[in-house]
């Protein structure tokens, strides 16, 4: 029996290419670049070929890219960054956000967005939530859980308002909106059409290497560094490049970008298809998140009363390698804060089941994937 | 076929318990035991992994799986003794109490309420039924023979209880386990108490209990040697960690509570560290009282040897016991189990 994997949302293959660019900065392309002699000069080129790259994929400038080391190390300078400039001031998260984002918020004074039950951002809660005193706005471009693609730009819109309505009271302090676009990797990321001042990618979300990560940081948005020393990253992010990495992400965005309307299409299909067919055999099963803006690799699933860490089992034992949103599926205090935000009942949030396709998943993974789960349920 | 309820903790002894019930053809439930644990900053469930590992063996079994929460149960008659007895200066030994208290009664009447028949568990012992009376009796494996903690267990629950494993040794138990491919066939086995996990009993005990540092004095000469961190850490017999450096080891052979003295001495032959009588309180025989005059065989702590004895006077509430060999360090709180034989008449806890 051929497992199937599906939590690509969990952690992508490094892709072969991917792997052979990164492959001589390991070995002959050893050096600092930050070294005067040209060998180096030379791997300092490339770094910033790589970041070029990036920026090139956000439409924004070179200047305004920022390797970190992960999708974590950048969510936490992002927010951070801000707040420390701003100790007095507050910051506004997402519900939906993940963990991440959550406990950076949680250390400032801080408010939690609502969101609908499909996970769309509530755009009425949101406007009456921002005070004078915001000066960070942080949500997610597309959910890990449920799958949910905000509508970044009209809430751009909606900060772009309470900004001149802040010139107009004389009021100094900036706003800007963060984006944890981890999983969107293969969605529009022109900053400029989304509006965001700070992005934060994820490389080992999309087929790179893991520990890698982007921010983008917008020309003359100023951020406290989380640690100082030899001062590389525009002194943000002080530590010798991770050149291999760096090289690694800026190739694995390419292939993404590239190719990003053909992915989506082949995602659909395959989303598609397998919500089809377990829908028909399953009828009772609710999925989650929004049928109008999801992404197009995750389903989320529930069934009413079922052990979703047992079915997670089940699966693993027909070799389906899945993930469910409730971590701790005994303990009721800890439920997946995701669920929880879209009001999801108990008894489903229990049985939740999510499914995330990748570049690799086939038509018949699919139909054998789909099987299993049928017959797992059925078990379970 | 018997409708069976095994306690599953995730390890490798309770799974393959129930994966051999399943083999006998019984209807098994697993249960995961829920208890009491300590919240450490950063860690979400300590437990889950253990929980998820026994689900998982359910899973690959095939047979159904529940989560019995005896969290509230378990604070009150495990850890809250365990605190209580070291604050009193004793040594206690929360795995028997959890025996008695927790496993073999509160989930025996939830897992009978629940509509099982029996209980499982993972322990290495055996139940012998003569003429109608349900004994316990020493595993067949002499290294991992867990009755020490069990003989608190009482007849009535032994007469619903299977332990699986009495016949099979620890090596057979994991070959077993790697044969049915069980998730937790190469699992390390749990060391200590549970509950106190990572800390170690030292931490865990200090944030309930305020101890004060005192005087290490040595017993003959009545000289105060150096200081401790609180008398209710020290152990009967204990050689390390006293802070007493140089020359001979120290022992400790005896503590004043109240005084928050801990004396020590250097001589191994010193009349309270070797001792060939000792008081037991707190009895319990799970057939009956044995008899005085009779030679027995006692166990002084886990694994230890047995040692031949005699009952010299024995009451409702406490006897005297004869050791046919002085015993070192006989602790204050421990459990001493009488054995007729291979099977456990019962025991107290030690004076």
């Amino acid at each position: 029996m051929d497992s199937i994997y599906l939590d690509y949302a969990a952690a992508t293959p490094l892709d072969a290419s991917v792997l052979q660019a990164m492959e001589p900065y390991f070995t002959e392309l050893f050096y600092n670049p930050s070294s005067s002699y040209l060998a180096a000069k030379k791997v300092r080129q490339d770094v910033e070929e790589a970041r070029a790259r990036v920026a090139h994929w956000l439409g924004a400038k070179p200047g305004e890219v920022i390797f970190t080391a992960g999708a974590t190390e950048s969510i936490s300078l992002a927010i951070n960054g801000v707040m420390r400039n701003y100790p007095k001031c507050e910051v506004l998260a997402l519900a939906i956000e993940h963990d991440a984002v959550l406990a950076t918020t949680k250390q400032y004074n801080h408010a939690l967005i609502p969101v609908k039950p499909d996970g769309a951002l509530d755009v009425d809660a949101f406007k009456k939530m921002l005070t004078d005193k915001t000066v960070l706005v942080s949500v997610g471009y597309a959910n890990n859980e449920i799958g949910t693609i905000q509508n970044l730009k009209d809430i751009a819109t909606i900060l772009q308002e309470a900004r001149r309505l802040r010139q107009l009271k004389n009021i100094n302090l900036p706003l800007y909106l963060h984006t944890d676009a981890s999983q969107a990797y293969y969605l529009d990321l022109h900053v400029s059409r989304l509006g965001v001042d700070l992005l934060t990618l994820n490389g080992a979300k999309m087929y790179g290497p893991k520990q890698t990560g982007v921010l983008f940081v917008k020309t003359g948005l100023e951020l406290a560094p989380l640690h100082i020393g030899g001062g590389q990253e525009r002194g943000l992010r002080s530590g010798t490049e991770n050149v291999a990495g760096c090289i690694g992400l800026a190739t694995a965005l390419d292939i993404c970008q590239t190719n990003r309307k053909e992915e989506i299409v082949h995602l659909n299909i395959l989303r598609q298809e397998l919500e089809r067919r377990i829908l028909q055999a399953l009828p009772q099963i609710q999925v989650n998140g929004s049928q109008k803006k999801r992404l197009p690799s995750i389903l989320h699933l529930s069934w009413p009363n079922i052990d979703g860490e047992r079915l997670l089992m089940l699966l693993d034992e027909r070799g389906v390698m899945a993930s469910t949103g409730a971590a701790c599926a005994a303990n009721k205090d800890t439920k997946s804060q995701v669920l929880q935000a879209i009001g999801l009942d108990q008894s489903l949030a229990q049985g939740s089941l999510r499914l995330s396709l990748g570049r690799p998943t086939t038509p018949s993974q699919i139909q054998d994937a789909s099987t299993r789960i049928i017959q797992a349920v059925k078990e379970c | 076929m018997t409708r069976v309820y095994v306690g599953m903790s995730g390890g490798v002894d309770s799974s393959v318990s129930a994966a051999l019930l399943k083999q006998q053809g019984h209807d098994v439930t697993g249960v995961y035991m829920k208890n009491w644990t300590q919240d450490l900053p950063g860690m979400k469930c300590p437990w889950a992994g253990d929980l998820a590992d026994a689900k998982r063996v359910a899973v690959q079994l095939g047979i159904p799986f529940k989560v019995f929460d005896f969290q509230t149960e378990y604070k009150q008659k495990v850890v809250d003794y365990m605190i209580a007895e070291y604050q009193a200066g004793r040594t206690p030994n929360p795995d028997v109490m959890c025996n008695q208290e927790v496993k073999f009664k509160v989930f025996l009447d939830a897992a009978l309420a629940d509509g099982a028949e029996k209980i499982a568990t993972g322990h290495y012992a055996q139940v012998g039924v003569f003429e109608g009376v349900s004994a316990l009796l020493t595993a067949v494996d002499a290294a991992k023979d867990q009755t020490y903690f069990l003989y608190r267990i009482t007849e009535a629950a032994l007469a619903k209880t299977i332990f699986p494993l009495g016949g099979l040794t620890k090596p057979e138990v994991r070959q077993k386990a790697a044969a049915l491919g069980l998730a937790t066939a190469v699992k390390k086995d749990s060391q200590g108490i549970c509950f106190v996990g990572k800390v170690g009993i030292k931490d865990f005990l200090q944030q309930y209990v305020h101890a004060k540092p005192g005087d290490v004095v040595d017993k003959k000469t009545n000289k105060i040697l150096g200081q401790h961190d609180g008398a209710i850490f020290y152990t009967f017999g204990q050689r390390h960690g006293l802070g007493v450096g140089g020359g001979l080891p120290y022992y400790v052979v005896g503590k004043d509570m109240a005084k928050n003295i801990v004396y020590v001495t250097t001589n191994l032959n010193d009349e309270n560290l070797w001792r060939d009588e000792l008081e037991l309180a707190h009895l319990h025989w799970i057939n009956g009282a044995p008899q005085p005059g009779v030679t027995y065989q006692v166990r002084m702590r886990y694994r230890a040897p047995l040692i031949k004895c005699k009952i010299t006077k024995i009451s409702e509430s406490g006897l005297r016991l004869k050791l046919e060999d002085p015993e070192r360090a006989i602790t204050p709180g421990q459990s001493a189990v009488i054995y007729d034989g291979n099977r456990v008449a019962g025991g107290g806890i030690v004076v």
